[in-house]
């Protein structure tokens, strides 16, 4: 036994990695660049560039959320590539040098063409209108006009930084000519010469045979892969919510208990229910009465449960109806009191539970009970329940003992499917019902794209369904002692 | 005469697998009847377009004819040699008018005849006269061909009622068997495609059966790190671009590199040939069952419906194709398991040996004479996965999440009616719908198990 539980617990590792790698991903691939979204300067919808955070400020959110860090213990990149990609800091900066040096070939080449354009951004937008003056002494210069001058500049270069396709970047060239043109002195146009040969080295040098020659990295444990999942393991660490920046792990937790509370109840409940219907169904078999309780757990076990929320919803909390039950909520905050006792907190919050809980149930309590009955046909058509029927053993005590019993074991491994089931069921539940749980949250974070949220919830309910998997297999090896594990 | 006439002695000695299948499955009432009632729906689902339509299916106008219903469809195209827009000349003044089809108000013309659609309302028109949640009860308004706001009557009524938009209820129902069919049947394919690849690697070749040299075992592991780099480093912005153009150009590309992805694969392990010698050519087994089973388990041990939520909330692009690859790609293992376990009983029956020592390559054996022996049973998973299928996506649009916003399903209808506790329509109608596709595919679940267990036969 033990044996197999250590098999089970060394299956975790492989397992854990997958979700977390999975997790990981996502949260790296999602559109968004979180030093943007977390400084405030841009949402995650609109790409907006404004830059009213300074620069130090991102780079300290950058170093904290290890972000100069390369992603991977390794990686596999095509060998005119530069190792260091990592080490541009704008993620769609990243790609446009990126997408660059496999049009031309030439890492060195899109590195001049990038500094060089980097420099004048940089340049130019922290050029003040005196410093248009001074290279103009004759006319009185507009004040205006610098304004201009700066956001046409400005733009030109923010829109050359972000794009890799030549029509766009010939198109900008030729206005920041005419801008070069406009603009007093030589300021621009220095610049400008330097620009369009980079450009041009860059525009007219091809990929060679280099291209397809693959480069290894090795980067070591020093990445943000390693960083995020000790971070996760050593101190539950989920980083920080896009929404309102704060901590994940803090709210996630007591979400999660809130949710559990309802999930543990359901399948409880589920598991009270089903058995006795489920014996009588194999008991009574072919009689009206098993027909009509089969028919109707069939279609509730087809019933879709958003759909059972909302009648549930518009039948007893709807002001033109009935309104037995609250709406939406977990408990009124105006009469809570910490001080409660158990029994007083659980007496509020019952009310708010009572809808969920018979959308939660009503599914599971179908998908156990068919289960149950079709094992418990099974089980009938066996020898020893024939030989306890003539042994003259009372009907009552051959179903209840000798035939139950055997066919409670699937409904052990059902706990498996049930418990993630209600996981994810939760977050349609949740939203219908506006219960603050893990699925309420999960929405949130998805319709807030809040992502690092998303992937918190992702890699904790992966856990939870590995644990559950874990605690029925053993609770199986328990219930039955044919089951070894330990020989194959 | 060319075809023999059957006769009826001869067909009841006949004896088929499928046939009597069929006839035990006919034995089982409601699962027969939801058999003609998914036919029904097919039926619906493929003549979506020309059932619900704003545009009518015949029309003459200014002596012209037009076949506005059919533009879109490919029918349209190739019989009717409709291109969706075209000119008629006004027989008094002479001036011509353009007619684009899609957004001509075919009601408001002046039409000489015209046949409308079943119901003459399209799944996304918005009409403006009856928006705000209009009761199928309630009065109807609509606009006839001089412009006057008139009461609606007989099929220009919304049946089943309107919602926020004022777009008509049951053409979005119509529109929705389509989709929600697609969706069962496409994502259900691609996990068929994948379990029965899977499930019967690992259950015909087991633990024991592949053998390899040493070197080409070593050399799996560049070799997947080397196709990973051709098929999807390199292709990986050729791919991200295609997607961005159209789902369907992406999905070539996406394909292409997984063909790219396996032909490197293979060339590397080949090539390993050349390597065999001394210590690198000994020969040892492949686990490819114990491999496959514990991916499965990894794969089964994550919340199936999170990991669809969390990737079709990431992605940026919303697609209902991508939705259904999605979820075919994580209901797979079901089917994998079984076939997995059919397959190791089948490979130990005679037949199976007497092909071998014929010396039929696996490949062809596992193809043509076990898989199909395995195959009836997977039909029971493939109708409860569609069902469930079908729940997932409701569930996702009824969340919009992953659905584009102008897609017309039944989950985002029911999403809809949730913003409006009066509108029961907005409930029920498209609950029931779901309801029903999910418990006919279930009850037909139900029947092919039911017919194909022998303990049952009668």
């Amino acid at each position: 036994m033990m044996g197999y539980i250590l098999k089970r617990l060394l299956l975790f590792i492989p397992t854990l990695f997958v979700i977390s790698l999975l997790a990981f991903i996502i949260s790296v691939k999602a559109p968004g660049d979180p030093v943007e979204i977390l400084s405030g300067s841009a949402s995650v919808q609109g790409g907006s560039t404004q830059h009213g955070v300074s620069k130090s400020q991102k780079d300290s959110i950058r170093l904290r959320l290890g972000l100069d860090k390369p992603l991977f213990y390794f990686s596999m990149t095509s060998s005119i590539e530069c190792d260091t990609l990592y080490k541009i800091q704008d993620k769609k900066h990243r790609e446009v040098v990126q997408r660059l040096t496999y049009r031309c070939g030439d890492w060195q080449l899109v590195s001049n063409w990038y500094r060089e354009l980097k420099d004048s951004y940089e340049w130019w937008s922290a050029l003040e209108e005196a410093d248009f003056k001074a290279e103009k002494d004759s006319i009185a210069l507009e004040v205006q006009n610098a304004i201009d001058w700066k956001n046409t500049g400005n733009a030109i270069f923010l829109t050359m930084l972000n794009s890799y396709e030549p029509k766009v970047i010939y198109a900008q060239l030729d206005s920041l000519q005419l801008l070069a043109g406009k603009v007093p002195g030589n300021l621009l146009k220095t610049r400008l010469d330097n620009l369009d040969r980079f450009w041009d080295e860059m525009y007219y040098s091809s990929p060679g045979f280099s291209f397809w020659i693959p480069s290894f990295h090795w980067y070591g444990s020093d990445n943000q892969y390693h960083r995020w999942l000790s971070r996760l393991l050593i101190h539950g660490d989920f980083g920080y919510s896009y929404v309102d920046k704060e901590p994940i792990s803090e709210k996630i937790w007591k979400k999660f208990f809130i949710s559990f509370k309802l999930i543990f109840l359901s399948v409880l409940i589920a598991y009270l229910l089903s058995i006795p219907l489920g014996v009588h169904a194999a008991s009574k078999r072919g009689k009206l009465s098993e027909r009509i309780s089969s028919l109707f757990v069939f279609m509730l076990y087809s019933l879709p449960n958003f759909f059972v929320g909302m009648i549930l919803l518009y039948l007893f909390a709807n002001p033109d109806f009935v309104v037995w039950f609250p709406e939406s909520g977990y408990m009124d905050p105006n009469n809570y009191d910490p001080n409660w006792n158990f029994l007083q907190r659980w007496s509020a919050e019952l009310p708010y539970m009572i809808l969920p809980l018979i959308t939660y149930t009503y599914s599971s309590f179908a998908f156990i009970s068919r289960i149950l009955r079709a094992g418990m046909l099974d089980t009938l058509q066996q020898d020893y329940v024939r030989t306890a029927r003539a042994k003259g053993i009372q009907e009552h005590n051959v179903l209840w003992k000798h035939a139950l019993r055997n066919s409670l074991l699937p409904l052990i491994t059902m706990f498996v499917n049930i418990f993630p089931m209600a996981i994810g069921g939760s977050v349609i539940i949740e939203t219908i019902f506006t219960y603050p749980g893990m699925g309420l949250a999960s929405y949130e974070a998805i319709h807030n794209y809040d992502y690092p949220g998303i992937v918190a919830i992702f890699t904790l309910s992966g856990f939870l369904t590995m644990s559950g998997y874990l605690v029925a297999d053993i609770l199986y090896a328990f219930a039955d002692p044919r089951i070894t594990y330990n020989r194959k | 005469m060319i075809f023999r006439k059957r006769n009826r002695a001869d067909e009841e000695t006949r004896y088929s697998f499928g046939r009597d299948t069929w006839k035990q499955f006919r034995r089982n009432r409601p699962a027969y009847i939801s058999f003609y009632v998914l036919l029904f729906m097919l039926f619906i689902g493929m003549f979506a377009s020309f059932l619900a339509n704003d545009q009518p299916l015949y029309a003459s106008y200014r002596g012209k004819t037009f076949y506005p219903a059919f533009a879109e469809h490919w029918i349209g195209k190739s019989v009717f040699g409709a291109e969706g827009v075209d000119s008629v000349q006004h027989p008094v003044t002479g001036n011509w008018e353009r007619i684009q089809y899609d957004i001509a108000d075919w009601r408001a013309l002046e039409l000489g005849a015209v046949i409308w659609p079943l119901i003459p309302f399209s799944s996304s028109t918005q009409d403006i006269l009856n928006r705000d949640f209009v009761s199928p009860d309630d009065e109807h308004f609509r606009r006839n061909e001089k412009g006057e706001v008139i009461t609606a009557t007989g099929k220009f009524r919304h049946r089943m009622g309107t919602d926020v938009l004022g777009r008509d209820v049951l053409a979005g129902i119509i529109h929705g068997t389509k989709i929600s069919l697609l969706v069962g049947i496409v994502s259900m394919s691609i996990a068929l495609l994948i379990g029965l690849l899977l499930g019967s690697l690992a259950g015909f070749f087991g633990d024991h059966r592949i053998r390899l040299s040493r070197i080409r075992l070593f050399l799996l592991v560049p070799g997947l790190l080397l196709a990973w780099f051709y098929a999807f480093v390199l292709r990986g912005y050729t791919i991200s671009d295609a997607f961005g153009e159209s789902t369907g150009s992406g999905f070539v590309q996406l394909l292409l590199s997984i063909l790219l992805f396996v032909l490197i694969l293979m060339m590397i392990i080949y090539g390993g040939k050349f390597l065999e010698f001394g210590f690198f050519a000994k020969q040892v087994f492949l686990p490819v069952d114990s491999l496959i089973s514990r991916g499965i388990e990894i794969f089964n041990s994550m919340p199936k419906l999170l990991l669809i939520i969390t990737i079709s909330a990431v992605i940026e692009e919303r697609s209902i194709w991508l939705l259904m690859l999605i979820i075919g790609l994580s209901s797979w293992t079901e089917i994998a398991r079984f076939v997995r376990a059919e397959m190791l009983k089948v490979r130990e029956l005679e037949y199976v040996q007497a092909a071998r020592s014929m010396g039929l390559s696996e490949w062809r054996i596992i193809v043509k004479h076990a898989l199909p022996n395995a195959m009836a049973p997977v039909f029971i998973y493939v109708a409860f996965g569609i069902a469930s299928a079908i729940l997932v996506e409701s569930g996702l649009s009824f969340l919009n999440i992953g659905v584009p916003d102008d897609v017309v399903t039944w989950g985002s209808m029911l999403n809809v009616g949730r913003t409006e506790p009066e509108a029961w329509w907005m409930i029920v109608y498209p609950g029931l719908a779901i309801f029903i596709t999910v418990t006919v595919y279930n009850l037909i679940g139900e029947g092919l198990r039911d017919a194909l267990d022998p303990r049952l036969r009668k």
